[in-house]
């Protein structure tokens, strides 16, 4: 079979089609086309099928990438999707909106020197063909369990957690505090990388697999985390990490200087066609600056050059080595517009009433410490302004206060406000209540959120199995 | 040489108490002791006794002296032996002086006996036994004659064990008939036998108690036969035979009965199936019945006693078979049968023989080349693949004369009328009444006349006239049964993928590369089959292994239903089989014979209700339903585990059937019936390989059929029919069996099964005594409680309830939430980090990453004692002398690119430590220093066995050389490097053609017994008068007594190689099953030559997986010097364990020919070097933390180590006492202290080399004169060695110095004689002549006065120019077996040769003037062969795979053939090359022009005129 593979040698990286910077600056569809199955073939057989596959061991959920590539080279498909599937619940939203460079490829071993196998859009393209022919299920138990879990969040770890939890059988509510179910992955993260129709089709294959959703649902307004627990056999808090990051600087209670969620939650709202108020949450016809290196950051301002904004610059403390954010998504902001004004930081905002110039100075790397990282320090004397008709702050995101929130002052935080939980169990202080994803870890990816669900999961299964036995003996 | 320190008597009794302990609580066992040998015998044609038949058989003793081994008292032999008629007149004089009147012409019978020389009172009760016995038979005593010895000439150990020695005369009062006379002896000394072991008398042996015939031996050297029995000397002793024998042991404890000939034989060889045939013996003896016996079959039984050698147990059965009167050459024929089955050049009525013989017993395997005599026939005979060399030679006045080699006996070249040797499978005999000779076909038309065996045979129904049902179109098992099924068995993705498909798809076995980096089986927490438990078996040294790929039709896998009858008899009955082409059966094929047997077949369901039942009971009650079927009549017994459903599980199958197996061999219930296994678990080869060997008749793997029927409809097997799939599948698993049954030089498959071949690593002691008797396991492990606990949670895991997919696999192939692997991702990083930032603290980190992981090797459960205080480090040697015993092992050049190859090189030497060339040659560049000073040749230059490159040239350049018996990654296998990765370099190394593919043999053609590797060590000793000699070996239970034997053989070093060993591309089942971990193979060594002294003499080393300076010390602890750090080496280099080191794309260009991939490569010689210094420093704080100012301190001190885990909770026990026991070493230091090597006697050549002053120091041309024996051995050799140093390879134009020889040149004539060097032999030569040939000539014709035909008669040995490079051979006569194997370029022209002539060959050009063996120009990819062959007998006896041939068609090689045998003519004036030359035109139409089939497109000249428009 190994000469089916190892192509690397002979056959270079291509990507899927990919619209042009000028085609797709102007609305929100996906960029990237799929790949058409010979060359979704073809890439995938440019895989070396390692000895120590460092795809897998650098991805979260240790997808059996090798495995999946090789029979996607084979052309077969419906095993490719059901081994993709064996380990993650949502591989075609993976395959769009991990930051693969930093994982999977990035690890890839012919990535010196030959570049990647183009993992992620083989991925992608496993699973939409699998959902195009029907080979994705609902999960459908071979029996029901009386036992119930209640899922608080309907984010990616959430959802991840009903399914795995539902495919065992038992009765599964999900209680979002939004109108539609999703998290981060309908509100937060804009079209062009992951249409809203793909995380909806997952709703609805949960809806159909027997998982009861309540959305709009807040604990500690509409029912006490108590009560909840109560109703169900077991919990888990998989809400997420919503507070922004504060900048304090003068002039930050301008009109215009806005957070990177809300800009992008209005964003992709008007999107779904809800009704958004006009003005402040548009970049059309601004000049928009936004603060920030992370991926949200690149969401937004790959979103505003999409709205029409007269200019996008990005400021950043460090260089583009040093960002946190995709390497990718900086090339793909780059090519749409997008000005990055590295090694610069706010200093404060001027304006009257509405934001108008970013004042910020320069920043010079020091050395780096034990970990390698080089602190960043002001360069005296290097104010510059920027003009601004809307700023947008993406510095990240903190968790917000859980136990006030739902009313249960016993639930045991760490020093950062994240809810204490071992990542091997998910277990909290409190009995049969579990917590998975950003308000375990800090804000991260979805792809740790989903492996997060899915140990809560089997956590879960576990501590609901030792209280049935009593009862089934 | 070492001076004795203990005396005989102390090392007597030291050795006894050591082995006893050792054996108790240790590795070793006593059963593992091989030997081997020269043998040979002399017969009067007449058949009339005469004087010269014992004194030319004297002499024949005391011209072998090399082919034993001397202890370093140097009169302690192994042992050897003479076996002649009773010198009547003699005996009755000394009966006649004791004053009984005995007629003259009524026959004594005498006996030889050992006594208990020092336990007086059981000397008494001995002869008081022996006496009794014979009286109760009804026979007389004579009396019992002391016999006299001299006790000055054997060393102070034989005398500490040495027998008082006696003869006990019998005489035949009421003169019964000679034959009864005879039989009643064999049955009297049985039942004394087994008296004296029922009163428990030690050191009580009857060497022979016979009316004919009467054999002295004992432990001196065989030279010294004589004078430790004057009886020899005396005239009275005449006999029309002589049967010898000179023994090469593997201990150096001296045991008296062991020393040959035995009863019927001699034997030189080894015997690889005697597990298998001692468990069939037992079988056997239930029917066992002959009228000459009634009554006394029970004193008969056991035939084979305990405590004996393979070769006393040969002679057993043989002796059974032989009293019971069948003739010698039938017993012959039936034991050690010729190659028959895929034989078809064979006459029917000799086929309908063998197959005859086929269906009575299972033949005895391996090497063995026998002399034997009944009293009736003398004969000598050979194995099946002639591994043994056997000359003989005829005199005028009618001796026969036959011998390993050729003038043991000197005799007058006139008066010999003919000469010859024995191929494979061959007998030649004397028949003493008749006083004729009889060569092999006579023998063979005699034995086959004597019964209607085509008749007979007619009775086998064969599988393909049976009616086989097509492969059925619907599925058997839905695809989601098939997928539960496949997990509760264990099943995985990778299997299906990486193991089953490619054997469904393309026939072949799965490939993969590197070492085995999991743990083992019994440390693992995954489910793993039972099968993982059990190691392959394989040869190293004292047998080799067989090429199942290139040799195949000496293989059978043949396998017979209902052949279990009783062996004495000789009729029809015993053909009434059902016979099968092989033991792993399609689904079809099982049906029908479950059709054809129907009334006679019994399933037995091998499952358990889950709730209620256990393994236990479940093993017990199929025990007890099949031995209940046996008795009712059923002679098909087939265990299935088709019961496994969602509330059963079944037992593995290989305890099924071992435990059934067991159980029927206890209730003499097995010759019944036969036992066939329909298993799901069957996957790859390794499992039907177990199943076969626990003594299963056949296996069909049912679920690995539906599997690929499976992906058969799913479109996975493209362009195949379902049924073609399926017939792939079942030839990889032939090929694959084949390939396991030859690793262990196992030709017929019904002498495999049921032979254990295996050994248990990690399996209870006690389950393996219980299921598997006989089988080794060392360390104890998992028992049947823990078995069952994996079989519920396998099952539970496939039939709850969320099953979606197979588990993705991960045991060859690092997957997450698979099986661990000892290099992870994480350990890569981090040492490629340490050692490309020089960072010890990283180092540190790794190290400890390493021990944090969970058990992977034995090692890991172990932890160094606090018995001593710590001393500070600065107290410890030095990092650069501890660097020093460390060393990068042999990987080629061809499975490294040459960047990488030389970066371990330089790296190497410049921290004074030794990197190893592997196999392959090396550029003769890399051995000038470079520029800014680095040295690129490596210190160590391989000799393996495909000796590709291995030049006088290379074996100079180098301060050590090593033998490479076997590697870890796939013991006694061979290898193929494929075309496209023979560049211009490799090519030009290996002296091949770019683009040809290369193969290396499994064994070493040279190395077929201890003694060839004894000849080898010799040889290389002499080529390279400095250089070390290190012996590469594989760690397998039984490596002790192999590694005691290397030593005698007089290695420096022995290099014990863990199974984890890497390689760049081997079959999976044998990276995976074959070898056991360095831990134990060391430790057995290590105890092993401690015990027999020989500790201090040789250096150990080791190597397979060491990663920490905590694994080196552990090595060190348990016996090792010197430490091989082989993939860690590689990681420092940038290797990332992409183990596709067979695909030639290795991304980081460490493991790759290509251009662009090597461009890749970012090694470095400071990161090796840094590698090899952060494990001396570690190694340097773990010695101060454990009080050791040195490392030789703790060399064995296995008290500094404790278990200090056991595994699992759930297994029976692991048990590591057998590694840490400890041999007390008296006075001997527990390491090696030998300065500069050990020296082998010198040559003729130290005579040649004096003589020869003036080309040394003037250049001067030389012609020098000697004459030769058989005992001067590698002629030319070291004057080889000192031209290439003074002058180069080829500095001297051929021919400048000639060297004339009159007589018989000993083995390794000529071996890597140089350009400038010409041997001429006058007589004759053995084998080995021209080994690794490097451009010297070499000529052998015969004396001027013989009067032999030269075509028509032997010249030369086995094995000549193996391995040659360069230059030219003229042999007027024929030569050996495998002539001209793996030649890469020598031109050579002979008069015929034996089998597997060419094999392997590479380059260079043969000519044969004469008839050739079977097999010729296997796996030959270069070079050419020219045949002369009027009668067109060469199309049957070539090997069609690799060659094609053809008449003469074009001048131009019509040219170079004639050439050639213009000059033969010339160099030798045969006068056979002469008449041809004579009538060229007419004679070279009968030439066959050979061409091997790659080299078409690559000839410099065309093959035809037609070709060439």
């Amino acid at each position: 079979m190994g000469q089916k593979l190892l192509k690397f040698v002979s056959l270079e990286q291509e990507m899927p089609d990919k619209r042009s910077p000028e085609d797709r600056r102007h609305d929100f569809a996906e960029i990237y086309a799929r790949f058409d199955p010979t060359a979704a073939r073809a890439q995938a057989s440019r895989c070396s099928q390692c000895g120590i596959p460092f795809c897998q061991v650098h991805c979260p959920l240790h997808n059996n990438i090798p495995d999946w590539l090789m029979l996607t080279a084979e052309g077969r498909l419906e095993e490719a999707y059901e081994l993709a599937a064996a380990t993650n619940n949502f591989p075609e939203i993976c395959g769009r909106i991990c930051p693969q460079d930093r994982l999977c490829e990035g690890n890839c071993v012919i990535e010196k020197g030959f570049s990647a196998v183009t993992i992620g859009s083989v991925e992608k393209y496993i699973t939409d063909t699998a959902w195009d022919r029907g080979w994705v299920k609902p999960p459908t138990p071979p029996r029901e369990r009386a036992q119930s879990v209640a899922i608080i969040g309907a984010g990616p770890g959430g959802l991840a957690a009903a399914e795995e939890l539902r495919r065992k059988g038992y009765q599964i509510h999900v209680y979002d505090r939004y109108d539609r179910v999703g998290g981060l992955l309908v509100y937060g993260i804009p079209n062009f990388k992951l249409d809203k129709r793909v995380v909806a089709r997952r709703h609805a294959l949960l809806e159909a697999g027997g998982v009861i959703f309540h959305p709009s649902f807040e604990i500690g307004r509409d029912a006490s985390l108590a009560e909840i627990r109560r109703g169900h056999d077991a919990v888990l808090i998989a809400t997420g990490v919503y507070r922004p990051r504060l900048l304090q600087a003068p002039g930050i209670g301008l009109g215009n200087i806005v957070q990177a969620l809300e800009y992008l939650t209005a964003s992709n709202r008007r999107g779904l066609g809800d009704q958004v108020p006009a003005g402040l949450l548009d970049a059309a016809g601004k000049h928009v600056v936004v603060i920030g290196g992370g991926d949200t950051a690149m969401d937004c301002v790959r979103t505003a050059m999409r709205q029409g904004a007269l200019s996008v610059k990005c400021l950043y403390r460090r260089d583009r080595k040093n960002m946190p954010g995709s390497q990718r998504e900086v090339f793909h902001a780059e090519e749409e517009g997008v000005e990055f004004v590295w090694l610069a930081a706010p200093q404060g905002f001027a304006g009257t009433d509405i934001v108008e110039t970013v004042h910020a100075h320069r920043i010079h790397l020091g050395t780096g410490d034990g970990s390698g990282r080089q602190a960043p320090q002001v360069v005296e004397n290097s104010q510059f302004t920027l003009a601004a008709d809307l700023v947008v702050l993406a510095l990240g995101f903190d968790p917000e206060d859980v136990p006030g929130l739902f009313g249960e002052p016993e639930l045991g935080l760490s020093r950062w406000g994240t809810i204490e939980a071992d990542l091997d169990r998910l277990e909290t202080n409190l009995d049969g209540v579990f917590a998975a994803g950003d308000i375990v870890r800090g804000a991260s990816l979805v792809v740790w959120a989903v492996r997060d669900g899915r140990v809560a999961a089997r956590s879960i299964a576990r501590y609901l199995a030792a209280r049935a036995q009593p009862a089934a003996a | 040489m070492s001076e004795i320190r203990e005396s005989g008597e102390a090392f007597r009794r030291n050795w006894e108490r050591n082995a006893s302990h050792l054996e108790a609580s240790g590795l070793y066992d006593p059963a593992e002791e091989h030997d081997a040998c020269g043998v040979g015998l002399v017969a009067a044609i007449d058949g009339k006794p005469r004087r010269a038949v014992v004194e030319a058989a004297i002499q024949a003793l005391k011209s072998i002296w090399h082919r034993g081994a001397v202890d370093a008292d140097g009169k302690t032999g192994d042992g050897a032996g003479i076996h002649l008629e009773i010198p009547s007149a003699f005996f009755h004089a000394h009966v006649a002086r004791s004053g009984v009147n005995e007629a003259r012409d009524t026959p004594l019978g005498v006996g030889m006996v050992f006594l208990p020389r020092t336990d007086l009172d059981g000397q008494e009760r001995c002869r008081a036994i022996v006496e009794t016995e014979i009286l109760g038979f009804g026979y007389a005593v004579h009396g019992w004659r002391q016999v006299p010895v001299n006790i000055d000439v054997i060393g102070e150990k034989a005398n500490a064990t040495r027998p008082e020695i006696e003869q006990i005369i019998v005489a035949n009062p009421r003169a019964v008939a000679p034959e009864q006379f005879e039989r009643d002896l064999y049955v009297l000394r049985r039942r004394i036998e087994k008296r004296v072991i029922a009163d428990q008398i030690a050191g009580f042996y009857i060497c022979s108690l016979s009316s004919r015939s009467i054999i002295y031996k004992g432990m001196f050297l065989a030279e010294q036969v004589t004078s430790f029995y004057p009886d020899l000397l005396d005239p009275r002793f005449v006999s029309s035979f002589a049967i010898y024998h000179q023994r090469y042991s593997t201990n150096t404890f001296p045991t008296w009965p062991l020393a040959q000939p035995f009863r019927i034989l001699a034997h030189n060889g080894e015997i690889n199936t005697l597990r298998g045939n001692l468990n069939w013996m037992k079988s056997h003896e239930t029917r066992m019945a002959h009228p000459a016996f009634a009554g006394h079959l029970e004193d008969l039984k056991p035939v084979v006693q305990a405590g004996g050698s393979d070769s006393a147990a040969l002679d057993s059965v043989f002796e059974v078979l032989a009293r019971a009167g069948r003739p010698l050459p039938m017993v012959k024929a039936l034991m050690v049968p010729e190659v028959w089955s895929e034989r078809e050049t064979m006459p029917k009525r000799l086929r309908d023989l063998y197959s005859y013989c086929n269906s009575v017993m299972e033949p005895w395997d391996g090497p063995a080349a026998l002399a034997m005599t009944d009293g009736n026939w003398v004969l000598a005979g050979l194995d099946r693949n002639g591994l043994r060399p056997m000359r003989y030679s005829i005199t005028a006045d009618g001796l026969l004369i036959v011998g390993s080699e050729t003038g043991m006996v000197k005799l007058n070249e006139s008066q010999i009328v003919e000469k010859g040797r024995l191929g494979p499978g061959e007998m030649l005999g004397v028949n003493l009444a008749e006083g004729r000779l009889y060569h092999h076909g006579e023998l063979t038309e005699l034995i086959a006349g004597s019964e209607p065996f085509g008749e007979w045979v007619e009775n086998i129904t064969r599988l393909d006239e049976l009616p086989i049902d097509p492969v059925p179109d619907a599925p058997e098992f839905e695809r989601e049964a098939l997928r539960r099924h496949q997990v509760a068995m264990g099943w995985n993705h990778e299997d299906l993928e990486l193991i089953l498909q490619p054997m469904a798809e393309d026939a072949k076995e799965a490939i993969g590369s590197m070492g085995d980096d999991t743990p083992l089986a019994v440390l693992s927490d995954q489910y793993r089959g039972l099968h993982h438990f059990f190691r392959q078996n394989f040869s190293q040294v004292t047998n080799p292994p067989i090429d199942s790929l290139r040799e195949r039709r000496v293989m059978t896998l043949i396998t017979r239903f209902g052949n279990l009858n009783n062996i004495l008899d000789e009729d029809a009955s015993q053909c009434q089989t059902l016979q099968l082409p092989s033991p792993i059966l399609s689904n079809g094929e099982f049906a029908a014979i479950c059709g054809h047997l129907h009334d006679m077949t019994v399933e037995l369901d091998c499952s358990f209700d889950l709730a209620e039942g256990s393994l236990r009971d479940a093993i017990q009650r199929i025990q007890r339903e099949a031995a209940d079927a046996v008795r009712e009549g059923r002679t098909h017994v087939v265990l299935s585990d088709r019961g496994v459903g969602p509330d059963r599980a079944s037992a593995p199958m290989i305890l099924a059937a071992g435990a059934v197996h067991s159980h029927l061999v206890r209730q003499q219930l097995r010759t019944f019936t036969s036992l066939s296994v329909r298993t799901a678990e069957c996957l790859d080869v390794h499992y039907a390989a177990v199943l076969i060997g626990v003594g299963a008749t056949c296996v069909n793997p049912y679920l690995a059929e539906a599997a690929i029927l499976d992906r058969h409809r799913r479109g996975l097997l493209p362009g195949l029919a379902a049924a073609e799939a399926v017939a792939n599948y079942r030839k990889a698993m032939n090929d694959g069996l084949l390939k396991i049954m030859a690793k262990m030089g196992i030709a017929v498959v019904s002498s495999y099964r049921g032979a254990y071949n295996f050994e248990a690593v990690g399996l209870s002691r006690s389950l393996v005594a219980e299921f598997f008797p006989g089988m080794t396991s060392k360390i104890s492990g998992i028992g049947l409680q823990g078995i069952e606990l994996r079989i519920r949670e396998a099952h539970e895991r496939a039939f709850a309830e969320d099953v979606i997919a197979l588990p993705i696999g991960g045991f060859y192939r690092y997957r997450r939430g698979g099986e661990k692997h000892a290099f992870e991702a994480g350990l890569v990083h981090l040492l490629q980090e340490a050692v490309g930032r020089d960072s010890y603290a990283t180092f540190k980190r790794y190290s400890e990453a390493v021990r944090k992981q969970p058990p992977l090797n034995l090692r890991d459960l172990l932890d160094f004692t606090d018995k001593q205080p710590a001393v500070s480090v600065d107290e410890v040697e030095s990092i650069t002398e501890l660097r020093k015993r460390l060393v990068a092992p042999g990987i080629s050049l061809g499975a490294l690119g040459p960047e990488a190859h030389e970066t371990l090189s330089i790296a190497m030497n410049r921290i004074g430590a030794k990197s190893d060339s592997g196999e392959g040659g090396e550029d003769p560049a890399r051995s000038r220093p470079r520029k800014n000073g680095d040295n690129a040749a490596s210190a160590i230059k391989q000799v393996a066995s495909g000796r590709f490159g291995v030049t006088a040239e290379y074996l100079n350049n180098c301060r050590e050389l090593e033998i490479k018996v076997a590697q870890g990654a796939k013991p006694g296998e061979g290898g193929q490097l494929p075309g496209f990765k023979v560049d211009a370099l490799i090519a030009r190394l290996r002296h091949a053609t770019p683009g040809v593919s290369l193969v290396s043999p499994p064994p070493h053609h040279d190395i077929y017994s201890i003694e060839d590797l004894a000849q080898l060590i010799y040889d290389l000793k002499q080529i390279n008068p400095e250089a070390r000699v290190c012996v590469k070996l594989v760690a397998r239970s039984g490596i002790g007594t192999v590694a005691a034997g290397v030593a005698k053989a007089r290695a420096d070093v022995i290099l014990i190689s863990g199974h984890s060993g890497g390689t760049g591309a081997s079959p999976q089942s044998s990276i995976k099953y074959a070898g056991i971990p360095w831990e134990m193979g060391l430790a057995e060594v290590h105890q092993v030559l401690v015990l027999n002294r020989l500790r201090h003499r040789v250096k150990l080393r080791t190597d397979g997986g060491i990663k920490t300076g905590r694994d080196v010390v552990i090595a060190a602890i348990l016996g090792a010097e010197e430490f091989g750090l082989g993939t860690a080496s590689l990681v420092a280099m940038g290797c990332i364990l992409v183990r596709q080191c067979h695909s030639n794309t290795c991304p980081v260009g460490i493991c790759t020919q290509d251009q662009a991939l090597r461009s890749k490569f970012e090694g470095t010689p400071e990161k090796v070097v840094n590698l090899f210094s952060f494990v001396a420093e570690e190694v340097r704080e773990i010695l101060a933390a454990l009080g050791a100012r040195t490392l030789n301190e703790i060399i064995g001190r296995t008290d500094l180590l404790a278990q200090v885990n056991r595994g699992w909770a759930h297994l029976d026990d692991l048990d590591l006492n057998p590694i840490l026991a400890q041999a007390d070493p008296g006075e001997y230091p527990r390491y090696c202290t030998l300065v500069g090597r050990n020296e082998v006697p010198d040559a003729l050549d130290g005579r040649m080399i004096k003589d020869a002053a003036a080309l040394f120091e003037l250049g001067e041309k030389m012609q020098l004169t000697y004459n030769i024996r058989n005992t001067d051995r590698a002629i030319g050799t070291r004057l080889s060695s000192m031209i290439t140093r003074k002058f180069g390879g080829e500095g001297l134009q051929p021919g400048h110095v000639t060297v004339r020889l009159r007589g018989s040149a000993g083995q390794s004539l000529g071996a890597f004689a140089v350009q400038g060097l010409k041997l001429e032999v006058f007589g004759d030569a053995n084998d080995y002549v021209g080994k690794g040939l490097s451009g010297g000539t070499i000529v052998v014709r015969s004396m001027t006065a013989s009067p032999l035909a030269s075509h028509r008669n032997t010249i030369i040995g086995n094995t000549v120019l193996y391995g040659a490079t360069a230059g030219r051979l003229f042999a007027a006569g024929q030569a050996g077996e495998r002539f001209a194997v793996r030649n890469s370029g020598a031109e050579v022209v002979v008069e015929g040769c034996g089998s597997n002539g060419c094999e392997y060959m590479t380059g260079g050009t043969a000519v044969i003037l004469g008839p050739i063996g079977e097999n010729f120009g296997a796996g030959m990819t270069g070079g050419m062969a020219f045949i002369y062959d009027p009668e067109r007998r060469f199309p049957a006896r070539a090997n069609p795979e690799s060659i094609t041939w053809q008449r003469l068609a074009t001048a131009h090689w019509e040219g170079v053939l004639r050439a050639l045998v213009e000059t033969h003519a010339e160099e030798t004036q045969s006068h056979f090359a002469l008449e041809l030359l004579n009538d060229w035109a007419r004679e070279s139409s009968h030439f066959w022009h050979v061409v091997p089939k790659e080299m078409l497109g690559r000839l410099a000249h065309p093959l035809s005129v037609a070709a060439a428009e």
